[in-house]
């Protein structure tokens, strides 16, 4: 795996994990992943990554109208976007407990 | 108080973003474009009183973002990023999450904007190259068309319409001018397939091909005058006219000469050469003139049976020989010692 391709997959994981309790539109995903920490994280690439999620089938979406406000259309984790979290969170503990593996042994040979 | 600008501002980064996704299929792009929508309209509910493009970057940047989270290729062909970007959303979509039947026609639907860079510049190289190369004024058009007789015009010329091309090809344009475009790469696709079509009868009226067949004199014969090509047999005369047979000819450095052989001949029959034979046996091929005698299956050059009567005697060619002096003069001096 290429390290785009783990940018990629963590954003996917993150995404995924802010909207497993509780359903959220664009922006609030937004605010949630900074609230989270991940204050770097463009606008674009989490709406991107909620446009790609959705059409893979792992996410479905609905609208809210308003009346005051913009309508909001949120989304909601289902079945499969809970398997490919899942497999997201294994992927990423794996990759971290190998690096702290690598850390580690690094650490003892200095 | 900043709702009117916020609007206004939204609606330009909203058209800017929309142009920098115009290569995407329509409803794809509707889709991500409400998206954004509904973003710039939460960002303005927000209160931040940065602009849009401090507080999201340029258009074109947050276009790229989205196509590149979204795994949508990239707007220009770029192949790396999008080869990995391809890579994961088919991963994705191989976990079954994909409609099985609509996946093999969303693949060509995304890939077939990637070649629109590609038409861009070729278009611009058809402008220029489809009329110099239907146009036969003995200059070599291909592959750089010579323009004024210059293939350095003609090589700038293509520059400069690749460029405009690509511009063209990059430009959001009125509906009127999409259509005109339209007919333009019409017109350009039509003059190429036209000409890609007459392109083998063009090639064999300008270019002589030399096919190795074998006994072909092109090829065999060292011997070619400049006006006839290939020489097949050589007939020699004396000085007062009297035609020599069974003579044998050398070149320069003593090597046999050898000429090409006569596959052609008026009567349509077939005919193999018959050299003389030395006294072990073995034929003598620089004996001139060459003899040919008729095939002894009795074929004509198509390979059919020849008819009675057809084949006549080969006729030798009328030679024009020049008269000498008298050998008495001939002999008195060299001929340049008399000026």
């Amino acid at each position: 795996m290429d390290a785009s391709q783990l940018v990629k997959g963590l954003l996917d994981v993150a995404v995924l994990a802010v909207v497993r309790d509780e359903d959220g539109y664009g922006y609030d995903v937004v605010r949630r992943l900074r609230a989270a920490g991940l204050e770097d994280v463009g606008d674009a690439s989490v709406y991107g990554t909620l446009r790609r999620l959705y059409s893979a089938g792992a996410l479905t979406s609905y609208v809210v109208p308003s009346d005051e406000g913009p309508h909001r259309k949120y989304y909601a984790i289902n079945d499969r976007g809970r398997s490919v979290l899942e497999d997201g969170s294994k992927t990423w503990r794996a990759f971290a407990d190998t690096v702290d593996g690598v850390l580690g042994i690094s650490r003892v040979a200095a | 108080m900043t709702a009117p600008t916020t609007t206004v501002e939204a609606q330009g980064y909203l058209g800017d973003v929309e142009s920098e996704l115009a290569d995407l299929p329509a409803d794809e792009r509707s889709e991500l474009l409400e998206d954004l929508a509904l973003h710039l309209a939460a960002l303005a509910e927000d209160g931040d009183d940065r602009t849009l493009g401090a507080r999201l970057g340029s258009p074109a940047d947050y276009a790229a973002e989205l196509r590149l989270a979204a795994g949508l290729p990239p707007r220009s062909a770029d192949g790396a990023a999008h080869g990995r970007l391809a890579a994961a959303t088919r991963a994705l979509r191989s976990k079954g999450t994909a409609v099985a039947g609509s996946r093999g026609v969303r693949e060509i639907r995304s890939f077939l904007p990637q070649l629109r860079p590609a038409w861009w510049v070729l278009r611009g190289y058809l402008v220029v190259a489809v009329p110099r190369l239907r146009h036969v004024d003995g200059y070599d058009d291909f592959p750089v068309p010579a323009l004024l007789g210059s293939h350095l015009v003609g090589g700038a010329a293509v520059v400069l319409a690749v460029v405009v091309s690509v511009m063209l090809g990059r430009r959001r344009l009125p509906r009127f001018g999409i259509a005109a475009v339209l007919v333009l790469d019409l017109l350009v696709l039509g003059a190429a397939l036209d000409l890609v079509r007459s392109q083998p009868a063009r090639l064999r009226s300008h270019t002589v091909y030399v096919t190795a067949n074998p006994g072909d004199p092109f090829v065999d014969s060292p011997l070619i005058t400049e006006a006839h090509g290939a020489v097949t047999n050589i007939l020699a005369f004396t000085a007062d006219g009297k035609a020599l047979q069974d003579v044998l000819l050398f070149d320069q450095d003593g090597r046999p000469l050898a000429t090409g052989q006569q596959h052609w001949f008026a009567d349509h029959c077939r005919r193999v050469l018959s050299p003389p034979r030395a006294a072990d046996g073995t034929p003598v091929p620089f004996s001139y003139p060459k003899q040919y005698v008729l095939d002894p299956e009795g074929k004509t050059l198509s390979g059919s049976p020849v008819t009675p009567g057809q084949c006549l005697p080969l006729p030798l060619p009328k030679v024009a020989l020049p008269v000498f002096p008298k050998p008495a003069a001939q002999t008195a001096a060299k001929p340049a010692a008399h000026r």
